[in-house]
């Protein structure tokens, strides 16, 4: 039996859990504030040791200004670690509506999954996909304690639109990370590193054998792989049509760069930028460009997101909520394209109700695809509307 | 008796009848104002004394006196320690402070509570003295009163408090007792807070480091005001008056908070020409006040005036002819100092101009909006800034019943949660301002419209703007945390919370335990 385990930090809005030896269950709390808040902290720590059925140990609950989900976390990360045997994680209630596969994705925000205190309000920005990080932001000895985190935050915040979690991958940590999160039922996993349609399709089987042991309704966690390596970039179009939990393929230029040796310009990216959006495109599924890194630079944000958009992808990353606004604004469609769409889609309805096959404006013939665009375009439209400005 | 919002305020304490609350425009004063004794100088009397200590015996102050003093140097202020150390020495107690506000810097007064040099504070104490206090280190012999700044300055003028002598920090004064706050050797900004004391006061001292030829203007305090000028060689630390409230926040919930808050104000239908506003210090204040100032010059809008604190950020809008004008009475940091001097439209205002409600118009009637804080705010709208959740009285209550009684939209700022701590609950340890005069509260989670603006709530959900009611926002914030623990408070009352027009708001008790 381990002497002494530490989970946590001393940073604001996390705690630090220290459990030692003991033939009882003690649980001591210091925080600020110790008369109005031990009580509360006391009760989150005692639920977790109850519903792992935890009955010895001394545990030291040092709290920073921490929120339930992150005590719960840390405590239960600590008793996982102290405990002799291996004991089944905490498989919180969650109640959360499963997502459209082609629903909007303008932004997708990164949160490091490890951080309390950024994770604080990180549903809260409008962003319309969250994405909650184990990999790159996560140092390896920290790997275990964020999956943890990742699930009781999962479990507890309610994402008014998509939260999904970038797992490792496979080969390192990624069925760990898989096993955990997938308890707090995200609405998608991001695999990083994704380079052929192989690896897309063993994280769909890895998946779909945890959703079924924990008897979580099978298939309907996305995947968006990110493509950042030079094998990733041939290979999009496997990749994108590997399975049909496949959402988004995600571009991640600052890899690729570091991986083909090139610099970071927007002519060097050119080539996989346009491969990701034909594979995705192919496959019927959406494409999201990689994220500018560079936070002072507002117009250089705009610059980058606009030539995005017009090489077709649908969405980009986002490194800080205050990139979420410039994003929205460039994927929103003007009043012109708005008008424009709202004339194509009448002709069809007219088109329709009059058994007509073809659809025609000013004699000019309306394809398919056009109709289908008109139709995203309204739907952009009333989305931004309703997001206000943000 | 319970009042207008349901507190419980004794009729009377201390031999001091007590006014409860009835409204916020609900008194009718009546009768006339107080006025000071007389008296006449002739040409060539000198009025300069070497010491404090001197000016201390000139002015005949003695034991149970009450000793004025302003806040312009904020946690930076030599002046306060300096005086009553004096008296301590020269045996004088029982002294009754009547500060506009005390600091952290203001700690070594304790000893001197606990001493019995004083025995009594009015006004504000923020930080370490207020912590002394409500935690029961010594028993003042009278509870403190809290006052808004009109709120003081309407008490001093209604003869409600009597001051002795009235000591005024000054960074530059002539020999004849005309003093101001932004020139000198150590500007802090205006001084004209403590102007109504200086008219009032039995004795008027002037305390300067920097005494120059007369006259010095502009005349914030008057020859006609003062009796003696006292030279000494510190009188506080401008650079100390940047007490950490000034960075704009980087915290992404505080930015979309602050960015809500213009939002709301660009929804409002207020933001047109002549727009006016309080931007005023603290992170989240601050950064709506800059997404204010880029929506007026993204929309080509000509404000009209802005009130400080000034701050370097209320300098830029002016300079960039966003505002005609900035109405200031206090300064925020050194930037605001130095414009005062040089920006003919920067102007000093006292709190009987801005603030006063036993007058015949308040500058802050003339706002469109005001962002202003809180520790609690409850779902009436009632908002708290004086103590903590704990019980624990911290904070004075500033300009804040001024502001919101008199600007058009009143929006309360504030995170949700401060770490584990909800700052929306269900009924406000302390009521400092009440929810009538309250229009909106914004927070990370959406927007609260005070029911009696249903006009503001249809411009607001017109532009998209996440209305929500306030319980609705109140539950999501408090799945997160466990409910805190409650305070329990004796019968022992450790202040009394003044509605600006002088009647009892709340008080604060002392805590004796927990729940």
């Amino acid at each position: 039996m381990p002497q002494e385990t530490i989970i946590g930090s001393a940073n604001k809005a996390d705690c630090r859990v220290t459990i030692t030896p003991s033939n009882t269950l003690q649980i001591e709390v210091a925080t600020k504030n110790r008369e109005l808040l031990e009580t509360g902290i006391r009760a989150v720590a005692t639920k977790v040791c109850s519903t792992l059925g935890i009955e010895k140990g001394a545990i030291a609950v040092e709290d920073q200004g921490a929120l339930d989900y992150v005590i719960a976390a840390r405590v239960e990360q600590a008793l996982r670690i102290f405990s002799p045997k291996k004991i089944a994680p905490v498989r919180p209630s969650v109640d959360r509506t499963r997502s459209a596969r082609d629903r909007l994705r303008r932004s997708r925000l990164y949160a490091p999954g490890n951080n309390p205190r950024l994770l604080v309000g990180i549903d809260l920005h409008d962003a319309d996909c969250v994405l909650l990080d184990l990999e790159d932001s996560v140092p390896p000895a920290e790997k275990a304690a964020t999956r943890v985190l990742v699930k009781h935050l999962l479990a507890t915040v309610q994402f008014s639109e998509e939260v999904w979690v970038r797992i490792n991958p496979l080969d390192t940590y990624g069925r760990d990370d898989l096993a955990e999160v997938l308890l707090g039922q995200p609405h998608g996993i991001c695999l990083p590193k994704a380079e052929s349609a192989e690896d897309v399709r063993e994280v769909a089987a890895t998946m779909a054998r945890i959703e079924n042991e924990l008897g979580i309704p099978e298939e309907t966690t996305w995947i968006m792989p990110i493509v950042e390596t030079a094998k990733g970039v041939l290979h999009c179009e496997e990749i994108a049509a590997a399975d049909d939990r496949v959402a988004v393929v995600a571009f991640g230029a600052e890899d690729f760069t570091r991986d083909v040796g090139a610099a970071r310009t927007q002519e060097s990216l050119l080539f996989a930028r346009s491969m990701i959006v034909a594979g995705a495109k192919e496959a019927r599924v959406q494409a999201s460009d990689t994220v500018f890194s560079n936070l002072e630079d507002e117009q250089g944000l705009i610059a980058e997101t606009q030539l995005a958009r017009d090489l077709g992808f649908d969405g980009k990353g986002a490194i800080n909520p205050r990139q979420i606004a410039p994003i929205h604004a460039v994927f929103s469609p003007d009043e012109q394209e708005v008008e424009e769409a709202t004339r194509i889609v009448a002709a069809a309805e007219e088109a329709q109700a009059q058994g007509k096959g073809a659809i025609a404006i000013g004699g000019k013939m309306i394809d398919r695809p056009v109709l289908d665009r008109a139709r995203r375009t309204l739907k952009l439209a009333e989305m931004a509307e309703k997001g206000g400005r943000r | 008796m319970k009042h207008a919002l349901g507190r419980d305020i004794p009729a009377q304490l201390d031999g001091r009848i007590l006014k409860p609350f009835t409204g916020a425009f609900a008194t009718v004063p009546t009768g006339t104002k107080a006025a000071r004794h007389q008296k006449t100088v002739e040409p060539g009397e000198n009025k300069v004394l070497s010491s404090i200590e001197e000016a201390i015996e000139a002015t005949g102050l003695a034991d149970g006196a009450t000793i004025s003093f302003h806040h312009s140097f904020r946690d930076g202020d030599r002046v306060v320690n300096r005086v009553v150390d004096a008296c301590a020495q020269m045996g004088i107690g029982d002294l009754r402070l009547f500060p506009t506000a005390l600091f952290p810097a203001h700690a070594p007064l304790i000893e001197h509570i606990k001493s019995g040099v004083v025995t009594r504070i009015d006004g504000s104490m923020n930080g370490p003295v207020g912590a002394f206090i409500s935690q029961g280190g010594k028993k003042l012999k009278t509870p403190a009163v809290l006052r808004s700044h009109g709120g003081r300055w309407r008490a001093v003028e209604a003869g409600d408090v009597a001051i002795d002598v009235a000591f005024v920090a000054a960074p530059q004064a002539d020999p004849y007792g005309n003093a101001t706050g932004i020139r000198g050797k150590t500007p802090c900004g205006p001084i004209s807070f403590c102007a109504v004391d200086a008219m009032y006061a039995k004795k008027t001292v002037v305390v300067t480091n920097d005494l120059a030829p007369y006259p010095v203007y502009p005349f914030e305090i008057q020859q006609g005001w003062t009796d003696y000028v006292v030279v000494v060689d510190e009188i506080g630390d401008p650079e100390s008056i940047a007490s950490g409230t000034l960075q704009i926040t980087r915290s992404p919930t505080r930015l979309r908070i602050a960015r809500l808050a213009a939002d709301a104000v660009k929804a409002s239908g207020y933001l047109v020409d002549g727009f006016s506003f309080q931007g005023g210090a603290g992170g989240i204040s601050l950064a709506a006040t800059k997404f204010v100032g880029e929506e007026m010059a993204r929309a080509g809008i000509a404000g009209s005036f802005a009130m400080g604190g000034g701050t370097s950020l209320l300098v830029d809008i002016l300079r960039q002819g966003l505002v005609r004008t900035i109405l200031d009475g206090q300064a925020f940091d050194t930037d605001a100092i130095t414009s005062l001097r040089e920006d003919k439209d920067h102007v000093i205002m006292d709190p009987g101009q801005y603030a006063n409600y036993d007058s015949r118009g308040c500058s802050t009637y003339m706002l469109d909006a005001a962002f202003l804080g809180a520790t609690e705010v409850d779902l009436d709208f009632n908002v708290n800034v004086n103590t903590h959740s704990d019980g624990q009285l911290l904070h004075g209550i500033g300009g804040h019943q001024d502001v919101a009684a008199g600007a058009k939209m009143t929006a309360i700022t504030i995170p949700t949660l401060r770490g584990r701590l909800p700052v929306i609950v269900d009924r406000v340890t302390t009521v400092t301002t009440p929810g009538e005069v309250i229009d909106v509260v914004v927070t990370e989670r959406g927007i609260a419209v005070n029911p009696k603006r249903e006009d503001l709530k249809d411009r607001f959900q017109t532009a998209g703007l996440p209305v929500r009611r306030l319980e609705d926002i109140k539950a999501e914030a408090d799945r997160l945390t466990q409910p805190p623990g409650k305070p329990v408070f004796g019968d022992e009352i450790i202040a009394l919370i003044e509605w600006r027009d002088g009647t009892v708001i709340d008080t604060v008790r002392r805590v004796v335990g927990w729940e």
